[in-house]
């Protein structure tokens, strides 16, 4: 590649102007530079022998020897050397947004709303998407239904079949978070509830307690042998009842 | 503007309330719910009349399709906030490095065809004024 590159470019150069091989140009794309004369009649040139057009024709432009050159673009255009974010007074949301993690899920979005909708809309045709593309057909208004179309509505007694009841169902992780809140108050009252977020280490505690009761009974026990009302302090023998 | 769009997010929200409350109301019902079933089937019809209302005041407001394809995917529709801006941040530092790259390429050529073509140069700075774009 390195020899292909030399070949390229290193027989160019040396063919090229001083001038133009100090500045890196490609072989032979600068044209040498005009005499006088020539200058002065290519300033001269008939218009329509420009590739640009009439931008290139206007009289103000048309100055010895640039006869090509154009006015420069006006400095105050908004372009991408200046910071458009903070052009635009989003430097607020970029913190907001791009300085922390945002959360993936949907539902940290709308922590408040029923159901479950995490899962893709496609699933259960519940996408915004099938709403563009598929619109419903209805009328222009809303009106409220009288007593003969709610009859429509009478509901047999009794539950739902399980895979209808989606509107109780919680993301996981908020429930967690409002059951700590409910009880821990009441610490007493949740051990007797199954459902609860850590039941390994409540019942760890549960399990621990008779072992708890019992160490006490033994300290009381042990206390009451060393209170002086104890008849076991008075007699020589303090560890016979702990031989029982 | 935030008004707007506070009015739809509160009908929205008492919306969604009642369909969760008929949703409690249908999954184990009771044949003395039926007057409150009617009752929140007509709470729904007026809710949607209300946000039918809301949407004149937001005729102007463009939404990107993108949004609806996170959504669809349950996915926080802040993610898209995110990448935008980080696109644009990007994008803009790449324009801006461009940018730098022609002023610099433009001084220095200018500074070099000076030495190689001092009359030609001095006529163009005549024409352009001393327009050396500053580093």
């Amino acid at each position: 590649m390195t020899e292909m590159f030399s070949t390229l470019f290193g027989q160019n150069e040396a063919q090229g102007p001083p001038g133009s091989s100090s500045l890196g140009f490609g072989p032979g794309k600068p044209p040498p530079p005009m005499p006088q004369n020539q200058v002065s009649m290519a300033g001269q040139m008939p218009p329509q022998l420009g590739d640009e057009g009439p931008a290139l024709r206007k009289p103000g432009v048309m100055n010895e020897p640039f006869y090509l050159l154009r006015e420069l673009p006006v400095g105050n255009e908004l372009t991408g050397n200046t910071n458009l974010i903070t052009h635009y007074n989003l430097e607020h949301a970029y913190n907001k947004f791009c300085g922390k993690k945002v959360k993936e899920k949907l539902s940290n979005f709308l922590p408040e709303l029923p159901g479950m909708i995490d899962c893709p809309g496609t699933q259960d045709g519940s996408s915004l998407r099938s709403l563009i593309d598929k619109p419903p057909v209805c009328g222009n208004s809303f009106s409220p239904l009288t007593g003969a179309l709610l009859t429509g509505f009478r509901l047999h007694t009794g539950p739902l079949p399980e895979q209808y009841r989606l509107m109780h169902i919680q993301p996981p992780k908020k429930k967690s978070k409002h059951k700590h809140k409910h009880h821990r108050p009441q610490d007493p009252l949740p051990q007797e509830t199954p459902s609860d977020s850590d039941p390994k280490k409540k019942k760890k505690k549960r399990d621990d307690d008779p072992d708890r009761k019992k160490k006490k009974k033994d300290k009381k026990k042990k206390k009451n042998r060393h209170s002086p009302d104890h008849p076991g302090l008075a007699g020589s023998q303090p560890n016979s009842n702990s031989l029982r | 503007m935030a008004e707007r769009f506070d009015n739809l997010e509160e009908h929205l929200e008492k919306f969604i309330e009642n369909i969760r409350q008929l949703g409690i109301i249908v999954s184990d019902f009771q044949p003395s719910s039926q007057a409150g079933l009617n009752q929140k089937l007509n709470f729904m019809i007026s809710g949607l009349q209300d946000i039918e209302k809301c949407r004149q005041q937001l005729h102007e407001i463009n939404v990107p399709l993108e949004v609806f394809e996170y959504i669809d995917q349950g996915r926080n529709p802040q993610l898209y906030t995110k990448e935008c801006l980080e696109r644009a941040l990007a994008r803009n530092e790449q324009v801006k490095g461009k940018i730098d790259t022609m002023t610099k390429f433009k001084s220095l050529l200018i500074s070099e065809l000076g030495k190689v073509f001092p009359e030609e140069m001095a006529k163009y700075k005549a024409i352009h004024g001393e327009d050396a774009p500053s580093l």
